[in-house]
């Protein structure tokens, strides 16, 4: 089976410009096999597929297509399609000769070198690149499980689950109080939950102006707070309200029966709930033995190798990286680092100490958008912040509008960089 | 001259050649790695919708804009950051890459 999928892969996935312009494919060329196909994973393949290490490249990922959870929020906000933030593989598969295998990934075998997938059959490599994204920490919160999602949705992992809330938030009364659970640290996306919470009130706003939004977080303070707050202050006065763990005792268990969520002091019920659970690196990272007693995969700073398995590197959100946040544009930074490293790795060139950036693009609103800046770079066996730069209260309206309009166009460049 | 010393000498040229040849292929791939950091931004192949195309700029007006983002004369807190993570060296060979990008080609 393996070698079938595998021949056909590559046949369906050579151009024949790609087949003219490339040596033909020998038994000595190196062979990377990269688990997930997000936005590190993706970017790792295309940014391999085109260093002149020339490796074999390999891709495994169920999905046929990959939704993008930055700028979701804008999909719950009305404003955008779910298919507008939708990317297929095949530029990957076909310009840039990568082999992408819609499977999943079930064990590695980190001596023999190989990948085993869900259908049958193994993949073996050289170097290994594991890209699982998230998982969610279900016991944390009593009540609230896989099952619990198909009621309460956590959407985040965009796609159905994204579906199901807007449907929720579509159906809901004007009058109706929207509650979101927003996780510990460290997690995926640091502003999402709170720009999730600003541009549902966008929509309420227009269609539901009667309708509250309460924030109950599990932590005491939140990324770019102040300029959430501004914001929440000018756009949508009352509408809004967040509560720190320190005031409710934390999140302890969920009825989805009831919609009602139990804190350390009050049960607070919701017309409309969204549970954002408490986050570890996602499951083949788990299973494989990468990641370590924080639920995170700790990395070599330089080159993003597992420090629990040669070989193997690991990137994205599961990377336990420093001060990186988990991004999208920082899964992408990790990527093409990780791509360089190999990429001299197999050529037996010089190592270079990789660039590492975070920008990231917040909504408010559909007009009002802030930005960060970060400098990142491997310091002490880690990576540390060198530089941070933030938008800043009292921005002019149209400084903010120039900002969303940058954010769509870094939409359009990005995921271009990303899928081809 | 002795057919030896020729034979030696067309050889070191040879060797030369193939060594400045892997040198600027070296140079050009760690130019391709620096581009790659703006094409999480900038679409390399000139296609950007609001955002500046960056690609196939004269050298000098692109290593006057990164000196002004740099200085902080351009105001621009996210080009700042990214000034001021590259040396004047690896701006300079920036210019010369994504200047002589046209556009055709894939990323």
């Amino acid at each position: 089976m393996t070698w079938t999928r595998r021949k056909f892969g590559r046949l369906a996935g050579a151009s024949l410009a790609a087949l003219a312009a490339r040596p033909a494919r020998s038994a000595s060329r190196a062979r990377v096999v990269i688990i997930g196909g997000g936005i590190a994973g993706a970017t790792v393949a295309k940014y391999l597929a085109t260093s002149s290490a020339r490796p074999e490249v390999t891709l495994v990922e169920p999905k046929q297509q990959y939704t993008t959870c930055f700028f979701s929020n804008l999909y719950l906000a009305g404003v955008r399609s779910l298919e507008s933030l939708t990317h297929s593989y095949q530029a990957l598969a076909k310009s840039y000769g990568i082999n992408v295998i819609h499977d999943a990934a079930t064990t590695i075998d980190p001596v023999a070198k190989t990948v085993a997938l869900a259908a049958g059959g193994k993949l073996a490599y050289d170097r290994a690149v594991v890209a699982p994204g998230i998982a969610f920490k279900y016991g944390a919160i009593e009540g609230y499980n896989e099952a619990a999602t198909r009621i309460i949705p956590h959407a985040w992992n965009a796609g159905p689950q994204t579906e199901l809330l807007r449907r929720q938030l579509e159906s809901m009364e004007d009058g109706g109080v929207f509650v979101i659970a927003a996780p510990p640290n460290p997690f995926r996306c640091p502003p999402g939950p709170y720009e999730r919470a600003s541009l549902v009130a966008y929509y309420f706003k227009q269609f539901k102006p009667r309708s509250k939004i309460l924030i109950l977080d599990a932590k005491d303070t939140f990324f770019e707070q102040d300029l959430f707050e501004d914001g929440w202050n000018r756009h949508y006065p009352g509408m809004i309200e967040w509560l720190p763990a320190q005031f409710t005792g934390g999140i302890k268990s969920v009825d989805t029966k009831t919609r009602s969520i139990k804190t350390g002091g009050d049960t607070f019920s919701a017309s409309v709930a969204n549970i954002i659970p408490a986050q570890i690196a996602g499951e083949l990272a788990q299973s494989a033995g990468l990641a370590d007693q924080t639920g995170w995969c700790p990395i070599d700073p330089m080159t993003f190798e597992s420090k629990l398995h040669p070989a193997i590197h690991v990137i994205g959100d599961a990377a336990s990286a420093g001060d990186m946040p988990k991004s999208a544009f920082v899964a992408n930074s990790q990527a093409k680092a990780c791509a360089f490293a190999i990429a001299s790795a197999l050529a037996g060139s010089e190592e270079t100490t990789p660039h590492l950036f975070n920008t990231c693009f917040t909504f408010l609103a559909p007009n009002d958008a802030v930005s960060d800046a970060i400098n990142m770079k491997p310091s002490d066996g880690s990576i540390k912040i060198t530089d941070i730069f933030f938008s800043q209260v009292g921005e002019s309206d149209e400084t903010r509008r120039q900002a969303s309009r940058q954010a769509d166009s870094w939409y359009n460049a990005f995921t271009h960089d990303v899928f081809g | 001259m002795p057919t030896s010393l020729l034979m030696a000498l067309i050889i070191a040229a040879a060797f030369f050649v193939l060594n400045a040849g892997a040198a600027a292929a070296a140079d050009n791939e760690r130019a391709a790695e620096l581009a790659a950091m703006c094409a999480s931004c900038h679409r390399l192949d000139g296609r950007d919708r609001g955002l500046p195309s960056i690609i196939g700029m004269d050298k000098q007006t692109f290593i006057a804009a990164m000196a002004g983002f740099k200085s902080g004369t351009r105001s621009s807190s996210i080009m700042h950051a990214v000034a001021l993570q590259l040396s004047d060296a690896e701006i300079a060979t920036l210019a010369a890459y994504l200047g002589a990008l046209t556009g055709e080609g894939k990323r």
